[in-house]
């Protein structure tokens, strides 16, 4: 972030088409950085913003899933075949069949707990709150608004922005001040 | 929205109404998004008057659970009626029954989400909390089980004084690292759906303190585009994980059986019956405890008959994948060449001290179903209810029969002993389904039960843009 302070432009609406046609239409216009709060996943909209996979989460789940089998393997050899071999009935000590079970498990464990670890912490959650918290009608968001944010950072585009948004069908458009 | 400024822009697309008709049964009255909010979480706000009474009732059910437990860890675990020969019973039947009924939840909410089945919106919810807490009695039998359950911990790969580890050959050891992921995934899954609910609760509820406890629960969320993505595809990884995991689980518990020598038990084809059966037995539950609640909370335009008669319909397939195994099973002894395979299965199981169990089995998990034939008997919540309890019975029973049966016969004829469960089996079994019953009301209680912004994705997929 710059250390200088940034506005950006709100837009609330009160179905999710128009908030979805209003991110179309200042696509359409050039208006590159655009955000959205919505109250349930809207694909199209994630579409239009130009979301991407979030590629480093799903590595990461990959990784935690290999490295939590490789691990439960790993415990298993050791103990079994190394740290306290038990002869039971001639059977070999490194059985790597009847360790299938515990290997898949550790490896669902750990992917299990990485996928949602990491959408919790890209998303930065926990948190306390929003700078969007200033607006009173943002409380809302979770059950019937919508939110379409502007990157607003020429002063002399400001009017005719907020006019489009109107235009739009925004409810309201406030200006937020997010500090560095 | 007046039409005013709205005409002068482009539109969007025309509304979509192509929608199949049995789709937009699932959500037969359309609401506005505040409205259907309001509704839902109010059922969560103000509880019906029925449920503090209802919540005490079980609680002080859930004392006798407390009572026998204690008793059972003072006195030692031979006030349970089992013995050698018998030495399982009540104990490992209820761990694989209380296990098998929660699976269907995680089938509703991770497969069905898989294959984009739409109906599961309205249920996922609340069969997720199900598995949860059928998880948890579940867990508390082998710890029982164990005789010392202040042990527990040595079935854990710790470094310890005595020098030796856990036998990892065995599928005792299995079982504890298949459960414990189990609830830990269950209990993941579900809490990633429920975020985006709990901070509707927070941003909802009329009282300033209860606003503050769902704040802490929502841990901050509001909603961008950005965080939606991620908790959609981290809930899509983990239905991926979970759905395997259902499989994996039932099967491990399968293989406690399927490992031993025992005729009646030494079968490969444990696994896929036991998933079957276990998904069948949860299918069970989550009608019983769904019936009830919907007519109680007036749910029935959010859980529809459609959700009733597909929930019907998966009972009806995995009753009759059920009753394949039990034929396939039958076969296989009768042709397999194993004269003790075949008298279990062929003599002591149908015709001997323990043939009326094996008979209820079959009436209750083969005929019971075949009602579901009928499209009138899958839409009668009546019939549906009287129906499922009669299946939760028929799979309760069939683990008893399967363990004491084969148990109580084994290779020796005079190794043989009968079997009779004791008072404290009772109470444990009893006390699981009220302490079980409890959690759920307590969750119906404090938690929204039916997922609000699943329900608004819906009706805006399936109404769309209008």
């Amino acid at each position: 972030m710059s250390p200088a302070a940034q506005t950006d432009v709100w837009a609330e609406f009160e179905t999710g088409p128009l908030a979805l046609a209003a991110a179309r239409r200042l696509r359409a216009q050039g208006y590159g950085q655009l955000e959205a709060f919505t109250p349930y996943p809207m694909p199209e909209l994630e579409e239009v913003l130009g979301l991407k996979r979030p590629r480093l989460l799903l590595s990461l789940v990959l990784a935690a899933a290999c490295l939590g089998g490789g691990l439960a393997f790993l415990l298993m050899w050791w103990t079994a075949a190394r740290s306290y071999p038990l002869n039971v009935g001639g059977r070999p000590l490194n059985s790597f069949v009847t360790d299938i079970p515990i290997m898949f498990e550790s490896a669902v464990l750990s992917a299990a707990i990485t996928a949602f670890l990491g959408s919790l912490f890209f998303s930065g959650m926990p948190r306390l709150r929003d700078p969007l918290d200033v607006i009173p009608s943002f409380a809302r968001t979770s059950i019937d608004r919508f939110w379409i944010g502007v990157r607003d950072d020429q002063p002399e585009a400001r009017e005719p922005l907020s006019r489009l948004l109107e235009q739009l069908g925004a409810v309201h458009v406030h200006r937020v001040e997010a500090g560095p | 929205m007046s039409s005013g400024p709205v005409a002068e822009v482009p539109l969007w697309p025309a509304p979509d109404y192509s929608a199949p008709p049995d789709e937009m049964a699932l959500l037969p009255h359309p609401q506005s998004d505040a409205a259907l909010t309001a509704e839902l979480l109010d059922k969560v706000l103000h509880p019906p008057r029925w449920l503090g009474p209802a919540i005490l009732t079980t609680g002080a059910g859930s004392t006798v659970l407390l009572a026998a437990v204690v008793y059972t860890l003072i006195t030692g675990i031979g006030v349970w009626g089992n013995n050698i020969p018998v030495a399982w019973a009540f104990g490992i039947t209820n761990f694989v029954w209380w296990i098998g009924i929660g699976h269907a939840g995680t089938f509703i909410s991770a497969f069905l989400l898989l294959l984009e089945q739409k109906w599961r919106t309205s249920i996922n919810r609340f069969a997720e909390a199900m598995t949860l807490f059928a998880v948890v009695q579940a867990g508390l039998f082998p710890l029982l089980h164990m005789g010392r359950a202040w042990f527990f911990y040595w079935l854990v790969p710790y470094p310890s004084t005595m020098g030796i580890w856990p036998q990892f050959r065995s599928s005792l050891t299995w079982d504890v690292a298949a459960v414990s992921t189990y609830l830990t995934v269950s209990l993941l899954f579900w809490y990633l759906g429920l975020i985006p609910d709990l901070a509707a609760m927070r941003d909802y509820a009329p009282e300033r303190w209860r606003r503050k406890v769902y704040a802490v629960f929502a841990l901050g969320w509001h909603g961008s585009a950005q965080t939606w993505r991620r908790q959609r595809i981290a809930y899509g990884v983990l239905a991926g994980i979970a759905a395997p995991l259902v499989v994996s689980v039932h099967s491990i518990v399968s293989m406690d059986f399927a490992i031993g020598v025992l005729p009646g038990w030494h079968s490969t084809i444990f696994p896929p019956y036991f998933v079957a059966g276990a998904i069948y037995s949860g299918f069970a539950m989550v009608l019983t405890l769904l019936i009830p609640a919907r007519r109680l909370y007036h749910l029935e335009h959010v859980v529809t008959t459609d959700h009733l008669d597909k929930m019907a319909k998966m009972l009806l397939v995995t009753g009759s994948l059920v009753t394949y195994a039990y034929m396939v099973e039958t076969y296989l002894a009768w042709v397999g060449g194993d004269s003790f395979e075949r008298h279990m299965l062929l003599q002591v199981r149908p015709h001997g001290q323990f043939a009326p169990l094996f008979w209820t089995v079959i009436a209750c998990n083969c005929g019971s179903p075949l009602f579901l034939w009928s499209r009138r008997v899958r839409r009668s919540a009546l019939c549906l209810f009287a129906l499922t309890l009669s299946i939760q019975l028929g799979m309760w029973l069939e683990r008893l029969m399967l363990i004491i049966t084969s148990l109580s016969a084994d290779f020796l004829p005079s190794a043989a002993h009968g079997y009779k469960p004791s008072l404290i089996d009772g109470a444990l079994l009893g006390g699981t389904l009220c302490f079980f019953l409890f959690l759920f009301l307590v969750f119906l209680r404090f938690v929204p039960f039916i997922p609000v912004s699943e329900l608004k994705a819906l009706d805006y997929e399936l109404r769309g843009r209008t």
